[in-house]
């Protein structure tokens, strides 16, 4: 109250100062004219009684400052002084100015963004209720978890069971996406093709999430046939349909099936909950799958699945009961020998592979926070410690300590400020450059923006860094060596050894690091360039591929599929510019499709024994357009047909495998699962024919960029009406740019069916890029740290270099005086930077090979602890270091010893 | 203390009060006038004085007059009492024997 009083009339008296001083010149006058005309009735004269009367009220201009400084805001004004002051100096030093501003603003600015962007990936809270108990289901093979292309939930008779079975679930559900071709209204409209949510009531309760209107799937609508219902998001009811309050029992037409809308959900659904294929889904329908829970089902694994942990039960205690479940299982299903089940916190999986990558990250941007406060404080030392003379001097004149320190505070202050201020300024762009690179698995990133928590921490952090050095000089300074100071300055040649440790010891730490984040790097580095550079088993460029979907209503029976497939590749063929086109439903480098087979001389009594292989169905001119050498044998032709017999391709490695002593064209081999197996034909999309081998084509990447290629076989489409489906890639290989053929390719579709979206049109190389996006992402940042943190550790060593020189410059003038050469000085003085950069290196080494446990596993066909790399980049670093220390170093060239000494 | 008690008396200004404590001190205090505006500003900063602009009959001119408000005259009982505490226990050190003031 009191405080607030003074403050406030201190304020006012701040406005109203002009006119109390003139009050008060007043009120002073008024005293002199009164004392002097009573003096002058005592008999003075005018002039004596006026000097009198001055004479005994003292000094006026004393009096005047007492009473100004009693209506002024003093500390107020003496701080708007330091700020006037501290904006002189630091201009009269752009360098040191400019150098402290860039690491501020580096930072912050660097971390501010990385750990926004970090926190809107994964450490955000999820956006459902009790989201702590809500988990993910993994399949297991032989207690390993599925990764890669066919990692996913158990069956969904195996989910079926585990939901009865166990008691540590309030619910469990089964869910996928597929795209489909979707248009809206009652009216057929334009189709876009997009991934439909295919989920059981269920799903939206084990979230929590209740429809904004309407109601949730029925269990019976989760049966085919019923299942022409669907619930659509709050976006696409605004935008599709213009928020029609009548919109339950509109229709929207999927795969040219008419749907009933039933709900309208909330937009809080996430982007990564189908796992394989992240991105908004606007529309839900029921997962209603024929076959999907029957016994022959139990191996298939590529759906989602989610559960809802009761309260209290801790993720070790499902985790235990699955687990015996699933042993139970296993003995009681032949199919399920092998299988089991992992769990994971929801929240934890919402970035898919790529959070150890962004852990990696997170450690690398904390070093350059690390790096920027060690370098603040170097130049902060080392600056300040320039000027303890100056500090001195002020401090003889009279400077009392409080306003030293106020003064080195508003320049530090002043200078923070800037800093920070770029700082948000470079995670502004930061945070639009990630997005716009942000690779497709991670869709959150379109949203982020500036983590205000987060600005602030690492403003706190620099900001205390500059107070603790900033202010250490004027703190022990001003205590004690006023007369020190002005004769170390003066005469000694060795100032503040103990400084000159803490510098040296900042600059190796600063090193050190450097060559982590330097080592990172160009491992990440190089794994992206064999990642994009290996070659795929097929010849990549001027390849474009495209998708489409012949819905079964249209499309009911394998011949017609044939038929339009033939014609539509036929046309595309005709297309100028295209070489060759093949309609296919396998490219790399991803397959997914795997078949159980019957070889002779590989009988299987045993699940595990069943021999495998990747499965492609294709036309004739598959290995012709996707440039795949022919080994052996002779590869399709267009007279293999429906009516002809089946014939097959298979790929070297599946000639390794099953076939590796003889010679295996003209064999006869079964594709589909083993009688004993009883499993239907045609049921969960095996297959059951007999194919004669009739070539061996080479090696393709089949099972992911960074896996080695599977065995593979490939079939005809027209050959095998049971695997016929409806969804098809088209492959084709251009003579020009292949991209600008899309267009052109469309209309030859559409003329054929117009209402056929065609989609996910990208050449192979932008494919390759796309797989590659999050390891890109990763390089292009860490580099972008790495070459930060150097930049930061060049300026650390140049700045103590120089300081060391100049403090030095008595010293090494005694030296050069009693007849040292120029070079031998010059060199002691870069062998001790030299030194610390070393010590640094070694350090920075022992910290990257520690560190490699982070990288290890993002590598690609490089070892996390490669010796070239680890050399190349210590010796980058020490060239680097050279350099740096070098040019200030070489200022002891110009030394003059005689006119140095006699300075002072 | 001295300028609060002598504006107990009624209003005064900065020449009044300078002249009253320098005669009831017979001279004994010599203070610089000048020194006495400072402190009187300090008080009406700390709002136990207010000071007006007044005609004085007397002079003949405008003249600025303190005047001692409520809260000043609380700090003057407060000081006062203070004031008779040291003294009495200077007084104790000083003239043993005697227990009243002087």
């Amino acid at each position: 109250m009191n405080i607030w009083h003074g403050f406030v009339s201190r304020v006012a008296g701040l406005w109203q100062r002009q006119e109390r001083m003139r009050d008060f010149r007043r009120e002073m006058e008024s005293h002199l004219d009164l004392e002097a005309d009573e003096l002058q009735q005592s008999g003075l004269s005018a002039k004596e009684s006026r000097h009198a009367a001055r004479k005994t009220f003292g000094n006026t201009t004393l009096v005047t400052e007492e009473v100004r400084a009693l209506w002024s805001l003093t500390w107020l004004e003496g701080l708007g002084r330091d700020l006037r002051y501290a904006t002189r100096a630091l201009r009269k030093n752009p360098g040191f100015t400019a150098v402290a501003v860039l690491t501020l603003a580096l930072g912050i600015g660097a971390n501010t963004t990385i750990f926004s962007a970090i926190d809107s990936l994964m450490l955000r809270p999820l956006p459902f209720s009790h989201a702590e108990q809500l988990v993910r289901l993994y399949a297991t093979r032989n207690n390993v978890t599925i990764e890669g292309f066919y990692a996913g939930s158990p069956s969904p008779p195996d989910m079926r069971d585990y939901a009865q079975a166990s008691h540590s679930f309030q619910n469990m559900v089964i869910y996928d996406a597929w795209r489909k071709n979707v248009s809206y209204g009652d009216a057929t409209s334009e189709p876009e093709q997009m991934s439909v949510g295919l989920v059981p009531a269920a799903y939206f309760q084990v979230l929590d999430v209740k429809p904004l209107m309407g109601r949730l799937f029925t269990e019976e609508e989760n049966q085919e046939g019923k299942n022409y219902v669907a619930a659509i998001s709050a976006h696409l009811w605004k935008t599709r349909y213009a928020g029609d309050p009548a919109i339950l029992g509109r229709k929207i037409r999927i795969n040219d099936e008419l749907y009933t809308i039933i709900a309208v959900m909330p937009d809080v659904i996430p982007q990564w909950m189908e796992s394989r294929h992240p991105g908004l889904i606007e529309v839900w329908t029921p997962f209603a799958f024929a076959d999907a829970w029957s016994e022959a089902s139990r191996r298939t694994h590529g759906y989602d699945a989610l559960g809802r942990l009761k309260p209290g039960v801790s993720l070790e205690q499902a985790q235990a009961e699955l687990s015996t479940i699933a042993t139970a299982l296993a003995a009681a299903h032949p199919l399920n020998q092998g299988n089991g089940v992992a769990i994971k916190p929801l929240a934890d999986t919402r970035v898919g592979t790529l959070r150890p990558m962004l852990f990696l990250l997170m450690g690398a941007v904390s070093l350059i926070l690390l790096i920027a406060c060690v370098n603040l404080a170097n130049l902060l030392l080392a600056r300040n410690s320039a000027r303890e003379r100056e500090l001195a001097v002020r401090a003889a004149l009279g400077a009392g300590r409080g306003g030293l320190v106020r003064h080195l505070l508003a320049e530090t202050l002043f200078l923070s400020l800037i800093g920070a201020a770029g700082g948000v300024a470079l995670a502004q762009t930061g945070l639009t450059a990630l997005a716009r690179m942000h690779p497709k698995n991670l869709p959150q990133l379109d949203s982020v923006s500036i983590d205000w928590r987060v600005l602030a921490f690492t403003i706190i952090v620099s900001l205390i860094t500059s107070l603790l050095f900033g202010l250490a000089p004027a703190l022990t300074g001003t205590r004690v060596n006023l007369v020190d100071a002005l004769k170390q300055g003066g005469r000694s040649g060795t100032s503040g050894v103990h400084s000159q440790h803490l510098r040296k010891l900042l600059v190796v730490t600063e090193m050190a690091m450097s060559l982590m984040l330097l080592v990172g790097a160009s491992l990440l580095g190089q794994s992206i360039l064999r990642l994009e550079r290996q070659s795929l088993g097929i010849r990549q460029d001027h390849l474009l591929k495209g998708h489409f979907y012949l819905p079964g209503v249209r499309y009911p029976d394998p011949g017609v599929l044939t038929r339009f497939c033939d014609e539509f590749a036929r046309r595309v063929r005709a297309v100028p510019g295209v070489i060759e086109a093949s309609i296919t439903t396998v490219y790399p480098p991803n397959n997914g499709w795997t078949q159980m087979l019957g070889i002779p001389r590989h009988p299987a009594t045993r699940i595990e024994d069943i021999p495998t292989a990747q499965f492609g169905v294709t036309d004739a001119h598959f290995i012709s357009t996707m440039g795949i050498p022919l080994f052996r044998g002779r590869d399709f032709a267009d007279s293999d047909n429906a009516s002809s017999p089946p014939v097959a391709l298979i790929t070297e490695e599946f000639r390794h495998r099953y076939f590796p002593a003889e010679d295996p064209i003209g064999r006869q081999i079964h594709i589909g699962p083993p009688s004993f197996l009883q499993i239907a034909p045609g049921a969960n999309i095996t297959d059951a024919s007999d194919v004669t081998i009739i070539g061996v084509i080479g090696d393709f990447r089949n099972a992911g960029l960074a896996r080695p290629p599977e065995p593979q076989i490939i079939v005809l489409y027209s050959q095998h009406p049971l695997v016929n489906y409806g969804f098809k890639d088209i492959v084709i290989r251009t003579a020009s740019e292949p991209r600008l053929l899309g267009p052109e390719i469309r209309r030859q579709l559409h003329q054929l069916d117009a209402d056929m979206p065609f989609a996910q049109v990208q050449t192979m190389d932008e494919l390759v890029e796309q797989e590659t996006g999050g390891q890109r992402f990763t390089t292009v940042l860490l580099t972008a740290f790495a070459a930060g943190g150097l930049i930061l550790a060049i300026v650390g060593i140049y700045g103590v270099v120089s300081f060391l020189v100049t403090q030095r410059k008595q010293e090494l003038a005694v030296r050069m005086a009693i007849g040292a050469t120029r070079t031998a000085v010059l060199w002691h003085v870069l062998m001790q930077s030299l030194g610390m950069a070393t010590i640094g290196a070694i350090l920075g080494l022992l910290g990257a090979a520690a560190a490699q446990r982070l990288t290890s596993g993002l590598l690609f066909g490089i070892s996390s602890m490669d010796p070239i790399t680890f050399a190349t980049s210590t010796v980058f670093l020490l060239a680097v270091a050279a350099m740096a220390s070098a040019i200030p170093a070489a200022r002891v060239l110009r030394i003059d010893p005689a006119r140095t000494l006699r300075q002072d | 203390m001295l300028i609060l008690r002598t504006l107990l008396f009624g209003p005064a200004h900065g020449h009044q009060i300078a002249k009253h404590i320098q005669r009831t001190t017979d001279d004994v205090l010599q203070v610089e006038h000048g020194s006495l505006y400072p402190a009187l500003h300090r008080m009406e900063r700390k709002g136990w004085i207010i000071s007006k602009w007044e005609m004085s009959l007397e002079r003949n001119r405008d003249l600025k007059y303190y005047r001692l408000t409520p809260a000043g005259k609380k700090q003057l009982a407060h000081e006062e009492s203070k004031w008779k505490q040291v003294a009495a226990a200077v007084a104790r050190v000083m003239c043993p024997g005697s227990t009243e003031l002087p």
